[in-house]
């Protein structure tokens, strides 16, 4: 059992920092994170030592998180810039630079449904495979979410960095 | 995808970016985007999103754990939880249905307590694997009503029905037949205009076993059970307390 326990808290930190991309508050980042575990726990006995504890977690995770969804417990709401719990810092030379707060700002606006792909790659660095068994959608789907999400956020964001007004719904 | 092909997918392009494109293909795509600049300075901006928000949100996953956060503090206070519920199932009765079968008398000591919160586990396990299907919530729908309510009431070898639950808000979407420790378990699966689902799980009571209304709690999930001389249901769901007791009278006075 503490292995078990201490291969979960390895996990902790990636599900913290994913929840936080997701819910952007803190707290509300953590309860998700905590409903994980728990739920975690209770179906230990349906973890088989096939494929990544990791990705087991996450399709937890994930699952909770999209239920709350649809009842309508979480909503993810949008925080200024200002209320990140971390600093954004602007990346040193880049070609085309983009202002975190742009991209902050523009992964709020994101469908739910393609945040979550991109977010599965771009931060946590799942394969497409794993990514897609995560949320229990077939692969085409994953690819067809995850270019989406890219336009969309390019089209959000500017180089120029000035934000562009368009909504995308 | 044969190594030699000379077509570069929309998923190799992503492929690309992340990192996760097999060697062989990588001249071939970086050729492709010499020869296409404009799919080249999209790729790049891609590049650039997926450093953005690396950087957005990495300071996360290096803060220390929260104590709460810490997988043996939920263990162990898992394990509180589930000792305090089985004390006080075995000490109160919840539900007063008032008849004169001697439920108040039946109150049970802790070994058949343990049994009968297994039923409960179950019930809630079903639920949470069938309740979150969008394609197959259930095998046989309401349309077939009639047919449902006749397979699941001859595998159990008694006669069951579907509660109406409209007044509560609550359709039928249909039901389907699970293995339980005991024997086949019948589950009828009901949804609200939210699209919210409750379960009703039954399985046929073989043992002499009775229990009054129980109330049970496993993650986010809630249910009500009770063990009768003929059936054992429970009522689980995502669903106030109060919310799922007054269903779960509603359900008792409909199938007794």
């Amino acid at each position: 059992m503490t292995k078990f326990l201490d291969e979960i808290e390895a996990c902790v930190p990636s599900l913290r920092r994913y929840a936080r991309a997701l819910l952007r508050d803190v707290d509300l980042a953590d309860d998700l994170v905590q409903d994980t575990l728990e739920r975690a726990l209770n179906k230990q006995k349906l973890w088989l030592p096939i494929g990544k504890l990791n990705s087991w977690l996450f399709k937890i995770m994930l699952n909770i998180y999209r239920n709350d969804l649809r009842s309508r417990k979480r909503q993810s709401h949008v925080v200024s810039i200002d209320d990140l719990a971390t600093p954004p810092v602007t990346p040193p030379e880049q070609p085309a630079k983009l202002l975190l707060s742009e991209v902050a700002s523009a992964l709020n606006k994101l469908p739910d449904e393609q945040r979550q792909v991109l977010l599965l790659v771009a931060i946590e660095g799942f394969s497409y495979a794993e990514g897609a068994g995560i949320l229990k959608i077939p692969i085409g789907t994953f690819m067809s979410r995850l270019g989406r999400a890219r336009s969309t956020l390019r089209q959000l964001t500017s180089e120029s960095g000035k934000p562009t007004l368009r909504r995308v719904k | 995808m044969s190594k030699h092909s000379s077509k570069v997918t929309e998923v190799e392009l992503h492929a690309y970016v992340d990192g996760l494109l097999d060697t062989d293909r990588v001249e071939l795509i970086e050729r492709y985007l010499a020869d296409n600049p404009d799919k080249a300075e999209e790729l790049q901006i891609w590049k650039n999103q997926n450093q953005a928000l690396k950087s957005l949100f990495e300071p996360a996953a290096r803060e220390p754990i929260p104590d709460r956060l810490k997988p043996e503090n939920v263990w162990l206070s898992q394990k509180e939880t589930s000792i305090r519920w089985k004390s006080i199932a075995a000490a109160i009765t919840l539900f007063a249905i008032g008849s004169t079968t001697g439920w108040f008398g039946r109150e049970l000591a802790s070994p058949n307590t343990a049994q009968a919160l297994t039923f409960a586990e179950q019930a809630i396990n079903a639920h949470s694997v069938f309740a979150v299907e969008v394609r197959h919530p259930v095998e046989v729908s309401a349309d077939e009503q009639t047919h449902l309510v006749g397979w699941l009431s001859n595998r159990l070898g008694k006669p069951i029905s579907a509660p109406n639950l409209e007044s509560q808000g609550f359709k039928l979407i249909g039901g389907r037949l699970l293995p339980a420790s005991e024997g086949p378990a019948a589950q009828f699966m009901y949804e609200d205009a939210s699209g919210r689902r409750i379960t009703l799980y039954a399985v046929s009571n073989k043992s002499e076993r009775l229990a009054a209304f129980r109330f049970f709690k496993e993650a986010d999930y809630n249910a009500f059970y009770w063990l009768d001389t003929s059936i054992s249901y429970a009522i689980v769901g995502n669903v106030s307390r109060d919310d799922l007791k007054e269903l779960a009278t509603e359900i008792y006075q409909q199938l007794t």
